[in-house]
């Protein structure tokens, strides 16, 4: 059943995707790197000498598609070495993507943690006249964590864009791969995934995790904005502590996101799909397929918004007004 | 091209070991990389090294133009006007390809292609970013207050057109489209040169940004992005044209990152307050 | 032939003009956001509406292969803008989600002291000294709504570029080239904004609205021209794979 093997790709595809956001996030907060970085940042200025490692490479969106798509790049022009010898060889095409996506992701990886090394002397640098000194302890011992973090995510990423662009090969029903090609599909979801982990993930970070000695349950005013909290469960806190605190809940509902993302916009695709009459050969009523699809998409959109007017509501109720001063 | 390469070659050592760019100021470092980048852009036969070498002067073009524009503060990050550099580039460098694609877009005396094309999308890249920068300098318009913006954007359209010319030009060594099409574009590695190209532009302030950043730390950065990429693209372009091509692009790379990764980071460390190996905060009271 | 160039010309105007629209919806907050500090998602406009749009583009291009030739316009765009809408309301729920449970802040605005949408007052939920926290339900619905727009943008952008009756590019170059012009509407979009804005009923969009429609309006022009000209060389069409 061929349509079945597209629902089945599409939910492993689903579960990359909650993987990916999750350790993609967990990475930002090894380095606080993207928003929260500002405090990390502005922390000497205003005295606060730390120990946290600053990843200053660029916004989470556009550093994740640089990893991607390194990584991308480099399995696209393995499978294109690879996988003539194995067509001549009559082997699966499978074997070559075994090789090629792992070695990508960890040429990604490592062009990561390159750059990753570079901001945290280059930012402390520009910290002289605060009195901030490189450490190098931290300097060394945050690399390995950051690699390792990025690995995870980028594996997915690519696994993620060199399914979706052999689905059609994959499920066996024909016309379901995406046009676009593997480079360009990690530059998507790379982009993607950074966007969703900066703008879901560094709240838990920065909020709650970065200021934890301040009040629970207020916005952080802006008079405590780079008095962020260093001490550690014991002794100070280095960035690597951030990663086991978020991962409770910041790092997995970032995953979930684009979990959710990625399964209901191809969910919604392969219904539409099956109401303009799929078939192994293709599609029957292209319009319909499309039609259903954008009908379902809003559909989840409606219920998404009441869903949000419910939680604001509750929340109005549950917390009330704002207490204290 | 015997001159440009001596020149090179000449201000190569003066920057490793003075760490200085104090020559090439901001207008001298512009002027020398918009001849050398368009000198090499419409000369797509060139070895790829060579193309290398002017794809590294023109990141740190545009590192310097994304540093004296962002300085200010562009209330949205310094990302920004990298990745606006790029997408520039990317229109602009796809237009220049189809220009010099045409018949009368490209000479070939001698069996050397010129591709005179090319300089079209250049130029019109040039006019857009021009105007870009009017429409968030002028005060009838976003009216950023950013001395220079104006210059900074027409620069950055310019260097993001000339880098991903280059690139294409060392991926598919002509910038004829049908070789184009499949050796740079439909296998996608115009996604590698889209964020390589924004890398090298954006990154190198970002990450030195601070109260006592050096222009000289932030170019030596450019430089060694510019090694990266050159390693990235000359494994692509052993596979996609030959090895004779990629190799020798590969060494440049790993010579060039070593070198000024290592001249970055003794600078940063050098530079700092401190650099103890470990220890606790003194304020702390640890 | 004539036709043809000037459509696709309109089309990415109106492609331009929209993702400058839905910068401008986005519920933003920036750096702040990311401590509670200001109402919206914690992110820069660009990265997050560029998020979106990719998002929408990675539809509208499997929804675009559907035909074997001459796709469905509208519809292809639709689905890009149903694509990014998604995106946004995903994201913004698990940031809601995160604000409430994680940090036990309650989503209101700090521009206006009523929501326009539910008639509920903001300013006793309001954190004092800090810019509003969370998203409040007028600023989803702006996000909603912007995500479609950016989405319905970039996706018209990209199947006018890529369909055999009107600019047929390879598919790859019209993804690649629609990305570009997006990126560079947005990012002046998003030096309009300067920073941080809560959706359209902040006293910031009425104020900045026209300035960035006109800027989108001359840039999305001078990129229309540059990629018609590409097309009158004639070398790009018909590239297909």
């Amino acid at each position: 059943m061929p349509v079945i093997s597209l629902f089945a790709w599409m939910l492993v595809i689903a579960f990359l995707a909650f993987i990916a956001c999750m350790f993609e996030d967990l990475e930002s907060d090894i380095g606080s790197q993207s928003n929260p970085n500002s405090q990390i940042q502005l922390a000497p200025e205003m005295g606060y000498i730390h120990r946290y490692f600053n990843k200053a490479i660029s916004g989470e969106g556009l550093s994740y598609a640089l990893s991607c798509t390194i990584a991308g790049a480099i399995a696209m022009l393995m499978l294109l070495k690879l996988e003539p010898m194995l067509v001549a060889k009559g082997m699966s095409l499978g074997y070559a993507a075994v090789l090629a996506i792992p070695v990508g992701a960890a040429v990604g990886s490592l062009v990561h943690m390159v750059r990753a090394s570079t901001c945290y002397v280059g930012r402390e640098a520009a910290h002289k006249r605060f009195e901030q000194p490189i450490y190098l302890d931290v300097f060394y011992g945050h690399l390995l964590p950051i690699a390792t973090h990025n690995f995870m995510a980028v594996i997915c990423i690519t696994a993620i864009a060199y399914i979706q662009s052999n689905l059609g090969l994959l499920s066996g029903v024909a016309g379901a791969s995406n046009p676009f090609p593997l480079p360009l599909l990690c530059l998507i979801w790379g982009l993607t995934v950074g966007a969703i982990g900066s703008s879901t993930g560094d709240i838990h970070y920065g909020t709650e995790r970065a200021f934890q000695d301040k009040p629970f349950g207020e916005g952080r005013r802006v008079v405590y904005h780079g008095q962020i909290c260093r001490y550690g469960d014991c002794g100070i806190r280095t960035s690597k502590d951030v990663a086991a605190f978020c991962a409770k809940y910041g790092g997995p509902a970032t995953g979930l996101t684009f979990g959710l993302i990625v399964l209901f916009e191809n969910w919604r695709t392969v219904i539409g799909m099956l109401l303009g009459g799929l078939s192994v050969e293709g599609l029957a009523n292209p319009a319909v397929a499309a039609a259903g699809g954008i009908g379902i998409g809003i559909v989840i959109a409606a219920v998404l918004t009441i869903l949000n007017r419910m939680l604001e509501k509750w929340t109005r109720n549950k917390y009330g007004p704002f207490v204290g001063e | 091209m015997g001159e440009e390469e001596a020149k090179e070659e000449k201000a190569k050592p003066k920057e490793e070991f003075k760490l200085s760019f104090d020559y090439f100021n901001e207008s001298r470092l512009g002027i020398f990389a918009l001849i050398i980048g368009a000198l090499i852009a419409i000369f797509p036969g060139l070895p790829a090294f060579i193309e290398g070498i002017g794809m590294i002067i023109v990141f740190a073009w545009g590192a310097d133009s994304v540093r004296k524009t962002a300085r200010y503060g562009l209330g949205t990050g310094v990302p920004s006007i990298g990745v606006l550099a790029v997408g520039f580039g990317i229109v602009g460098g796809i237009a220049g390809i189809a220009i010099a694609s045409t018949h009368f877009g490209t000479l070939v005396v001698g069996g050397v292609e010129i591709a005179f094309g090319v300089l079209a999308g250049v130029a019109l890249l040039a006019l857009l970013g021009f105007v870009s920068g009017n429409l968030a300098n002028g005060d009838k318009f976003i009216d950023m207050k950013i001395p220079g913006l104006e210059r900074g954007m027409t620069e950055l359209g310019i260097a993001g057109t000339l880098a991903v010319l280059i690139e294409t030009s060392i991926l598919a060594g002509t910038y004829h489209i049908t070789k184009v099409l499949p050796n740079v574009v439909n296998n996608g590695l115009i996604a590698a040169i889209f964020i390589l190209s924004a890398f090298g532009m954006l990154q190198p302030y970002n990450t030195c940004l601070g109260a006592d950043e050096r222009r000289g730390r932030t170019l030596l950065m450019s430089i060694e992005i510019g090694g990266i990429a050159s390693i990235i693209l000359g494994i692509a372009a052993t596979l996609t044209l030959s090895a004779v091509e990629g190799v020798p692009l590969i060494v440049l790379g790993a010579v060039v990152w070593v070198a000024y990764y290592r001249a970055y980071m003794k600078a940063c460390m050098e530079e700092a307050y401190a650099t103890p190996g470990t220890g606790l905060i003194k304020t702390l009271g640890g | 032939m004539i036709e043809t160039l000037l459509l696709v010309l309109v089309c990415i105007i109106i492609g331009g003009i929209l993702s400058s629209l839905a910068v401008h919806l986005m519920p933003v907050g920036g750096a702040p956001a990311a401590m509670a500090t200001a109402t919206g998602i914690a992110t820069g406009c660009v990265m997050l509406m560029t998020g979106a749009a990719v998002t929408g583009l990675f539809t509208a291009s499997t929804v675009a292969s559907f035909w074997a030739t001459n796709p469905s316009v509208i519809l292809v765009a639709l689905s890009g803008a149903v694509g990014a809408m998604l995106m946004m309301g995903f994201t913004m729920f698990v940031a809601n989600l995160i604000y409430i449970f994680g940090a036990g802040v309650v989503p209101c605005s700090g521009r206006v002291a009523v929501d326009p949408i539910t008639r509920e007052s903001q300013t006793e939920y309001k954190t004092p000294r800090t810019d509003g926290h969370g998203v409040p339900t007028v600023s989803y619905v702006s996000g909603i709504l912007g995500g479609f727009s950016g989405g319905f943008g970039g996706a018209l952008i990209y199947v006018v570029l890529v369909s055999d009756s009107y600019a047929h590019f390879s598919v790859a170059t019209a993804g690649i080239v629609a990305m570009g012009i997006f990126i560079a509407n947005a990012i002046i979009a998003a030096y309009n904004i300067g920073g941080t804005i809560e959706g359209f009923h902040d006293p910031k969009f009425k104020a900045r609205i026209r300035t960035g429609l006109t800027c989108a309006l001359i840039v999305s022009v001078l990129c229309g021209v540059i990629v018609v000209i590409a097309m009158l060389t004639g070398t790009l069409v018909g590239g297909v794979m």
